[in-house]
């Protein structure tokens, strides 16, 4: 489970900010918490839209993206700060990541009254239209008389106190399950994706024929790109081309790079084509992915990349049975994102977990038995199904591996 | 003749709410001195520890201590009162106290029907607390609802029930205002519980 937590404060101390720092290291093992600072949100202008601005875009990106987001708000003035409600009125104004999203308040302060007023201020905030956000009921942690609160570890000190937290944070839990259940599942983006790779992004090489089956080599001349022993600095190390080449021959999986603009730009290969677990030949490189797969695929091709463009889903699995009994063969497409949290393309990556499974056992002696051997049963099952992941994936399959894959992130 | 700072609750360029302001500076000429004061300029309220006060909040804090009173005419953005106001607000009681005591009457336009009512509900809440302690005029409302239809080409209010109400509220304003000078009794407590009044990290 993935939470977006927000500090409502934008003040250098804050012990909102403390609180969901504890949240973060004392509940690690019930869901991951990505805390999102507010400072650098610019102040709610209707006549100077800054919805494309950085810190917005970031905030909008990681709410999509998580499963429900967390709130912890001080009170200035008997209601929220301005800072906090600023943030709402951009995600309210032309974007609206809150919509449908399950919301969890609290809220510390230096007094005893522990922000309940502006804790419900913020609720009715959070219902208004523009951000229909669907709030947690009841479960109010007010934590009062903050000053006293954490010990010298920025631990909160009374048992009791991070007992009821930890109540409410598992009410949330089940509440993100409630809110997923009267929500229809989540629709992808209604424009159609752009399978032919007609549109242009910042990387995309120019003037080359994307479908020759030189297109590396010509696209490689026409940015001059590096090769062989040439030093490349990467986050974090310093490999040679060269190196790097080798580095991800010798992965245990078959990788593919699609971009964000649904061109495909590399795999990592490793044998010939026949021999791959899912075939890719060196002139397909540079093809658009509407080359890639039959027309009559193109539905499927399009849905999952929508998922993952969308934020809907980080990863798509899906097993493909077409390799025998020996085999459990998977197809992963996971959605790359920037350092800002913008959908990059797809890192499709292929691997048999068969032979991880049988090291596994033999490991540590234990079996697979009766239901839980969903493995070789599977295998039976899909035995004639069609080669390629995604066009085997018809529309039906595919919603119901989205629910059973409801595991996400 | 009474001195009046009619702050406009919204720091967009298109605003029918600094529009009823202006309206109502014209309008009541006569009786009163509106001067019209904007919070546009104001940057993002971030709590600093130096407890400096950017200069146009010090600006708008002096033409607040020496008016009569002050009359804030806010919209509603997501049921409440706009951040950029907030902002104001929050700065306005952060170690200065113009606000305490101060006689302040609410109005709000919004283009649909509801008028601002929720973020006019809010704002008194929001004025009601110690570090800002305004008297608000009680048990009145001016909701001013369908705002872009309801001036005319000299920015005067085209319907005269409308008219009629704000005559008589803001003749009760200035009754309020004169009546409230004299709940004086605990005005040095008040300034002082808006000094003590601990804006620590919370």
């Amino acid at each position: 489970m993935k939470l977006v937590g927000i500090v409502g404060s934008n003040a250098d101390k804050s012990y909102n900010r403390l609180l969901l720092q504890f949240i973060k290291r004392q509940f690690n093992q019930l869901f991951e918490l990505d805390i999102v600072e507010i400072t650098d949100v610019p102040l709610f202008n209707q006549s100077n839209d800054q919805t494309n601005s950085e810190p917005i875009q970031r905030i909008k990106n990681k709410i999509l993206q998580a499963d429900g987001v967390i709130i912890a708000t001080p009170e200035h003035n008997h209601t929220i700060p301005a800072g906090l409600k600023s943030l709402l009125e951009w995600l309210s104004f032309n974007i609206h990541p809150l919509e449908n999203k399950p919301v969890m308040i609290v809220g510390a302060s230096y007094f005893s009254q522990g922000s309940s007023r502006a804790q419900l201020h913020l609720r009715q905030i959070l219902d208004a239209p523009g951000v229909n956000a669907i709030v947690m009921p009841g479960n109010e942690f007010l934590l009062g008389n903050v000053k006293e609160a954490f010990d010298e570890n920025e631990n909160l000190k009374d048992q009791g106190t991070v007992d009821f937290l930890e109540s409410c944070l598992k009410k949330f839990l089940r509440f993100i399950q409630v809110v997923s259940v009267l929500e229809e599942p989540k629709k992808a983006q209604p424009e159609p994706e752009d399978l032919y790779a007609t549109g242009k992004i910042d990387t995309t090489v120019e003037g080359v024929d994307m479908y020759a089956d030189d297109w590396l080599e010509q696209a490689a001349e026409k940015v001059n790109a590096v090769e062989g022993d040439t030093y490349v600095k990467l986050d974090r190390g310093l490999l040679t081309v060269d190196q790097l080449n080798m580095f991800l021959a010798s992965m245990p999986l078959e990788l593919t790079y699609a971009d964000n603009n649904n061109q495909f730009l590399y795999y990592n290969r490793t044998m010939p084509a026949e021999e791959m677990l899912a075939s890719r030949t060196p002139g397909q490189v540079g093809n658009p992915l509407a080359k890639c797969h039959p027309e009559s695929k193109h539905n499927n091709v399009s849905w999952v990349i929508q998922q993952l463009r969308s934020g809907a889903m980080d990863v798509f699995r899906v097993n493909v049975p077409t390799h025998g009994p020996d085999k459990y063969v998977v197809h992963n497409y996971q959605a790359m994102h920037d350092k800002d949290g913008n959908y990059a393309g797809i890192n499709e990556y292929i691997l048999d977990l068969q032979p991880v499974i049988d090291w596994y056992l033999e490991q540590t002696g234990q079996k697979l038995v009766g239901d839980v051997d969903a493995v070789s049963s599977a295998t039976k099952k899909g035995a004639n199904e069609e080669v390629d992941a995604v066009s085997s994936a018809t529309k039906k399959d595919t919603v119901d591996a989205v629910s059973s894959a409801s595991i996400k992130g | 003749m009474k001195k009046f700072v009619g702050l406009v609750g919204t720091n967009s360029e298109q605003s029918t709410n600094r529009m009823l302001l202006q309206y109502m500076k014209h309008h009541f000429s006569g009786e009163a001195d509106i001067e019209v004061v904007e919070i546009k300029d104001i940057p993002v309220f971030n709590k600093p520890e130096d407890k400096q006060i950017p200069e146009e909040v010090q600006v708008i804090a002096d033409k607040i201590e020496a008016a009569d009173g002050v009359i804030i005419s806010t919209p509603e953005y997501d049921h409440a009162v706009p951040a950029a106001l907030i902002n104001a607000l929050n700065w306005l009681s952060y170690g200065i106290y113009p606000f305490v005591d101060k006689p302040v009457m609410i109005t709000g336009a919004s283009y649909g029907t509801l008028g601002s009512s929720r973020a006019q509900a809010h704002l008194r809440q929001i004025l009601d607390a110690p570090e800002l302690k305004a008297r608000i005029m009680p048990s009145s409302e001016f909701l001013l609802s369908h705002s872009l239809q309801a001036f005319d080409e000299d920015v005067n209010l085209k319907d005269q029930e409308q008219v009629d109400k704000l005559d008589g509220l803001f003749k009760d304003f200035l009754t309020f205002v004169a009546i409230t000078n004299q709940m004086n009794h605990n005005h040095e407590q008040n300034k002082k519980d808006a000094a003590n009044f601990s804006w620590e990290a919370n």
